[in-house]
């Protein structure tokens, strides 16, 4: 399974357990993210630490997970790799998205 | 130094990674930086995605090729197909919208892709001869 999930404190981790987040399974991504959501889970940290690679889909996919809570909770993510961070640079992302240096600091005070 | 290559890849998206791997190779050979090689990564699989899930609709068993040429001072990808071509208005697309976290009609979901190639690329252009779509890409080497 390229995603997996797990429960700090208030917060929702979802593990990316994929070496790139790419067109091939962004619409998998969005379907686990929206999944999540539906059953309540409001609160999502995205670990991108072993994604080495993401392109404008994957991209999609994240902002489409963050559109879906439309406010309602908080979504970010943590251990963006440089290619990664590149490509939020890149496309102003970085002012829609928190990026944390680690999940422990995305979690922090949960 | 100069040296062409030809790729080919059936027109599934995870065969896509493929392409990237093999231009990734090339790119070591060449002066590009590991944040150039990132980002000519990015615009290959762009537009081999485009060409997959645009001009043959996601429809397996189609012809994906990239041509790469290398000299001293150039790398130039060229990624075919015989599909639909894209539209003009798409070629040229406007000022990508700038992202404002207050208004959520500014977090698009979709069509970054051509303005990332844009973006990074040194010279973008397309052409269709025949029923072959071309999209051509050049970075400079320094």
């Amino acid at each position: 399974m390229s995603f997996e999930q797990r429960q700090e404190g208030e917060f929702t981790v979802i593990e990316v357990e994929e070496a790139r987040l790419d067109a091939s399974i962004a619409e998998s991504f969005k379907t686990f993210a929206f999944d999540l959501i539906e059953n309540d889970k409001h609160n999502l940290v995205v670990n991108l630490s072993q994604v080495r690679f993401m392109d404008s889909s994957g991209l999609g996919a994240l902002v489409a997970a963050f559109k879906k809570l439309a406010g309602n909770g908080s979504f970010s993510l943590a251990e963006a790799q440089p290619a990664v961070r590149d490509l939020f640079d890149l496309t102003s992302m970085d002012k829609l998205f928190t990026v944390h240096d680690s999940v422990a600091e995305a979690v922090k005070g949960s | 130094m100069s040296a062409m290559l030809s790729l080919e890849i059936d027109s599934e998206l995870s065969n896509t990674t493929l392409m990237a791997m093999a231009v990734r190779g090339v790119c070591a050979m060449t002066t590009l930086s590991p944040v150039e090689t990132n980002r000519l990564e990015l615009c290959l699989v762009e537009i081999v995605n485009n060409a997959i899930e645009h001009a043959y609709e996601n429809q397996a068993g189609q012809k994906v090729q990239v041509e790469l040429e290398l000299d001293d001072s150039l790398i130039r990808l060229t990624v075919s197909d015989h599909g639909k071509s894209i539209p003009q208005e798409s070629l040229q697309p406007d000022a990508e919208p700038e992202v404002d976290p207050e208004q959520s009609d500014s977090w698009l979901c979709s069509g970054r892709g051509l303005h990332i190639v844009n973006k990074l690329m040194d010279a973008v252009s397309y052409q269709r001869i025949g029923d072959r779509n071309s999209f051509i890409m050049e970075k400079k080497l320094r």
